[in-house]
């Protein structure tokens, strides 16, 4: 159904479904989305996708550390990101995505809130790719 | 939770219908399309052909909805399945067996025709009076498209964007590409071609804000007809080209080796 919904929003401006820089499906599970909280510990802000790491603290306080895919500088910009000002390294952060197939601690990210409740698109819907 | 293929193909279908348009005369009141010293109408800008769910917010795709249904535009034709030969076919599903996992831009391969044009990224048009360049954001892609009416060069290399050769037909830039490799995919996952492919691109600026893009895909070793393709490009004046070194850091490589050692198909 999530890809059906992609391909619908691709046609309704006007072309067929669209990509990211590879196919989603053959890393991510777009049937387990997750949605972790905590602090950035490091963001590599890099070509084909930017990485960041969230170190995420359970209920005994021991801490695992996320690490999340998302969008390629150039199309994060144009979603209102700005480097080093957007997302900061010791920000508190809340993170959806959908799980990898390979590294149970590491998923593609598609929204992040900031702790000011603004709310901006990190990566592509799942079931996209390969266009 | 899955839906039944002819209910997917129903929504598709009544989606394109009432949203998506073709070239056709410009309606009276509307902005004017732009045009050259020498008539034609001019294409320059900065343009984008895909992806429009990933570049663009709800309120924009809404804005880009009503502008069409206010310019009367026509709904494209549906996109064609690839008419491949059986044997195409059978190796094209072995790529969609393999989820993309051998997509060439994965590796950050450069797009060939007509996919770098329905890349989620722009590109600029230059037209000048004896040549159109295309410099597209994605993998720094560079089209020279003579319109002065030479033939395609003699000393062609096999290229991921072929050579490229212009004329006026009417008001649509029609451009004639040969001389591919086969290092791309056509448009969509597994869309394999041969050397012999020829692409046909249509450019028609039906209205100020978009060009209609027509591809007609010829290649006889793997298709038993021509394929076709079509796509609304939409103008993007507060845009700029920027840089996109897709190699930089990309980890995908090396997880599609430990991939394969998993069952990532199922």
């Amino acid at each position: 159904m999530r890809t059906v919904r992609a391909v619908l929003f691709g046609l309704l401006v006007g072309t067929v479904p669209l990509s990211g820089h590879h196919s989603f499906a053959a890393e991510y599970d777009g049937d387990k989305p997750v949605t972790v909280s905590g602090v950035v510990a490091k963001i590599d802000w890099m070509n084909p996708h930017i990485y960041f790491y969230v170190d995420v603290k359970d209920d005994k306080g021991a801490v695992t550390q996320w690490k999340f895919e998302g969008y390629p500088p150039n199309m994060l910009v144009r979603q209102g990101w700005k480097r080093d000002v957007t997302m900061k390294v010791g920000d508190t952060v809340k993170v959806f995505g959908w799980r990898a197939r390979l590294n149970p601690t590491q998923a593609a990210s598609r929204k992040v809130t900031f702790s000011n409740g603004t709310e901006l698109n990190s990566g592509p819907p799942a079931g996209t790719g390969g266009q | 939770m899955k839906r039944p293929l002819a209910s997917v193909v129903a929504l598709l279908a009544s989606a394109m219908l009432v949203t998506t348009t073709l070239a056709q005369t410009q309606k009276p009141g509307l902005k004017p399309i732009p045009r050259t010293a020498d008539g034609k109408p001019d294409l320059s800008g900065v343009w984008v052909g895909g992806g429009f769910a990933l570049l663009f917010g709800d309120a924009e795709i809404e804005a880009i909805r009503k502008a069409d249904e206010a310019a009367g535009r026509k709904p494209l034709p549906p996109p064609e399945p690839p008419p491949y030969k059986p044997d195409a076919e059978k190796k094209r599903q072995e790529y969609l067996a393999r989820k993309g996992i051998d997509d060439p831009m994965a590796r950050c391969l450069l797009s060939g025709v007509p996919r770098i044009t329905v890349r989620p990224l722009p590109f600029e048009i230059i037209q000048q009076p004896h040549r159109v360049v295309i410099l597209y954001e994605v993998h720094h892609g560079m089209r020279f498209i003579p319109t002065d009416g030479r033939p395609h060069p003699d000393d062609m290399e096999p290229s991921y964007l072929g050579d490229s050769i212009g004329r006026w037909d009417g008001d649509t830039l029609v451009v004639d590409v040969v001389g591919f490799n086969t290092n791309t995919w056509l448009v969509g996952v597994g869309t394999h071609h041969t050397e012999k492919l020829r692409v046909t691109e249509r450019y028609t600026r039906d209205t100020y804000d978009t060009i209609v893009y027509e591809a007609t895909m010829e290649d006889p070793d793997v298709f038993t007809k021509p394929w076709k393709m079509y796509a609304t490009l939409r103008l993007r004046p507060n845009e700029r080209i920027r840089e996109y070194e897709c190699i930089e850091n990309n980890e995908d490589i090396q997880r599609f080796e430990k991939l394969l050692e998993t069952d990532f198909k199922k």
